[in-house]
């Protein structure tokens, strides 16, 4: 058979639109029905009034968005969340290199190290947030006993009673869960830099934090601009933490927190709806801001 | 003998590092575990104690028991409510699981080989809806499952989960296919193989570790999803464990011992996962960060 007549044959035959089609047709009908017009329909009913309890889904245009804006919960719920993106986006990223950087170096056991670092990541978020629960309890937490036993405290301490010990806290269960991710990401990154980069280096007379900086950080600042976007995104949508170790309270509510009172609890559908749009414009305009930035300073030319 | 100690200091550094970061992945862990098998008056103590000093079995079988006594006094055992919401976790997640990497399989397929108008559209889309948030699209899905009355069932529950994994789990298989040489599939082809065929029984195969690790990580996400069974699962019906054990924690007094057990049992599962298939896992996390 010649090379003329295999293209011939494999050239698109014409049931392969129909096949193509017929193969995609259950992702088309679930994504469109359970995400895209659910997306629209959210926007769309952020302008108009939604609430089981009232008569009527009147147009009241950019109202519910007026509305957030003066409501000093949304405030509170803002400000938390900035903190956790914050907070979790620094300790992901310092702990997770470290991490990454240590388990580069590892020869024997790595798959087992591996198996230790990603197991956080895989439990139920909510349980891990249990766990923690018991270890900040006031009376018999781990926490407290373990700082009174090496005599860095003197009496128990009620975290929860500080708003921003709470925040940390509550950031800290988050990061226990998150690293793992921010570490995989940039130990792929670290094993696709070629070794003799590093031996060329050194016969440069380049010490360890010069190779560092001159040669790991801006061949892994890919995936760190990965990393730190998938950081700050989970960072934004925190809710199983915050909802299991303290409740709806205020001290630690999470935007989120707030779309499922406003949407579930208080039942005002559009106003949740309105919220939880600003909070994904927010989202997604952080990441890429800073996935921008990050390309833009840690690019070599 | 100055590079001699530096070599030892170094290594003394490396075995430190490692050290910590087990105990900063096992330790809460561990203390879950131990706090399951304590002695409720052990538990209450001021002494710090890293093992069990009278170990028991008391919160498990308070879990599994028929009947249950806490405090001294007969209660009602948690065991038909904590069966329930295991086999619902279960049902839910595996259901997920299969749908998802079904339509994942087939799917990524056709966007890698098979050409049909609109298909990087569809695949662009589908991929920027990792983007979307969760909650954004919670309420309209929650008006569309109250009127098509999918409320508290496992279908209803089980379609949100696949249209939540399903984007993931495609950018996966895609990756898959596109590593997969196109060679194999064109001599089947030309020994008159049809498409879905040479699919089934040649490419799938071939693909079988990525779609393992496409299966570990959907079946990972369902199996510790929250938000979605606290809202589309308001009875014991479909509900979770995920939902189930932090009402251990809400009644009057918080009974540690026994949500310490349950979180233990919730855990299994995945640390399964990780001990046996753990390859897979890791190299499936990389596939869906990086690519």
């Amino acid at each position: 058979m010649n090379l003329a007549s295999i293209r011939q044959r494999l050239r698109p035959v014409a049931g392969e639109t129909w096949l193509g089609l017929a193969y995609v047709l259950p992702i088309i009908l679930v994504m469109a029905s359970l995400v895209f017009v659910p997306l629209v329909t959210t926007v769309i009913d952020s302008l108009y009034r939604i609430d089981p309890m009232r008569p009527g889904t009147p147009f009241i245009g950019v109202l519910n968005y007026k509305n957030l804006a003066a409501d000093s919960n949304v405030q509170h719920a803002t400000w938390n969340t900035l903190v956790y993106v914050v907070l979790a986006v620094l300790l992901e990223t310092a702990g997770g290199l470290a991490a990454a950087l240590l388990l580069n170096k590892v020869r024997r056991g790595r798959q087992w190290l591996l198996a230790v670092l990603v197991l956080p990541w895989c439990l139920p978020p909510v349980v891990n947030a249990l766990v923690w629960l018991w270890i900040y309890n006031p009376s018999y937490g781990l926490l407290n006993n373990l700082l009174k036993a090496v005599g860095l405290l003197d009496n128990n301490v009620v975290w929860f009673n500080d708003h921003n010990t709470a925040l940390l806290l509550v950031a800290l269960v988050h990061v226990w869960r998150m690293l793992p991710l921010t570490a995989i990401i940039l130990l792929a990154a670290l094993q696709a830099i070629p070794a003799d980069l590093y031996e060329a280096a050194k016969l440069d007379g380049a010490g360890r934090i010069k190779c560092f900086r001159m040669i790991t950080l801006p061949l892994i600042a890919g995936g760190l601009a990965i990393a730190l976007s998938q950081s700050t995104v989970f960072a934004f949508n925190l809710f199983d933490e915050a909802w299991i170790l303290n409740g709806s309270s205020l001290d630690t509510r999470s935007l989120i927190i707030q779309v499922y009172m406003s949407a579930f609890q208080n039942l005002k559908f559009s106003y949740g709806m309105a919220l939880s749009v600003l909070a994904m414009i927010a989202s997604l305009v952080v990441s890429l801001v800073y996935v921008l930035k990050v390309y833009r300073e840690t690019r070599f030319d | 003998m100055r590079k001699l100690t530096l070599h030892y200091l170094g290594r003394a550094g490396f075995a430190l590092a490692v050290l910590v970061l087990l105990l900063w992945s096992l330790g809460p862990v561990y203390w879950a575990v131990l706090t399951s098998f304590t002695d409720p008056r052990d538990m209450l103590s001021e002494h710090l104690s890293l093992w069990p000093q009278h170990p028991t079995l008391e919160h498990f079988a308070k879990l599994f028991g028929a009947s249950s006594a806490s405090q001294g006094n007969e209660v009602q055992s948690v065991w038909p409510q904590f069966s329930r919401a295991f086999v619902n976790s279960l049902v839910t997640s595996a259901a997920a699981t299969l749908v998802t990497l079904a339509a994942a399989a087939f799917g990524g397929y056709a966007f890698v080989r098979l050409r049909f108008p609109g298909r990087d559209l569809l695949f662009g889309l589908v991929v920027a809806s990792m983007a979307v948030p969760a909650y954004t699209v919670m309420i309209p899905l929650y008006r569309l499952m109250i009127s098509l009355h999918l409320i508290d069932t496992y279908l209803g529950v089980t379609l949100i989960y696949v249209s939540a994994f399903l984007p993931l789990a495609l950018w996966l298989m895609r990756s898959v296919y596109q590593s997969l040489p196109v060679a194999l599939e064109e001599a089947a082809w030309l020994d008159g193989a049809g498409r879905t065929y040479t699919l089934v029984r040649i490419v799938l195969p071939l693909a079988a570790p990525g779609l393992i690790a496409t299966a570990i990580l959907t079946f990972l996400s369902a199996w510790g999803q929250f938000m979605v069974p606290l809202v589309f699962s308001p009875s014991l019906a479909t509900k979770s464990l995920t939902v189930l054990i932090p009402e251990f924690v809400t009644r009057n007094y918080v009974d540690y011992g026994l949500m310490n057990a349950a979180g233990v049992v919730a855990m299994l599962p995945p640390v399964l996962l990780v001990i046996f298939l753990n390859r897979f896992l890791v190299r499936g996390l990389i596939a869906g960060a990086t690519k």
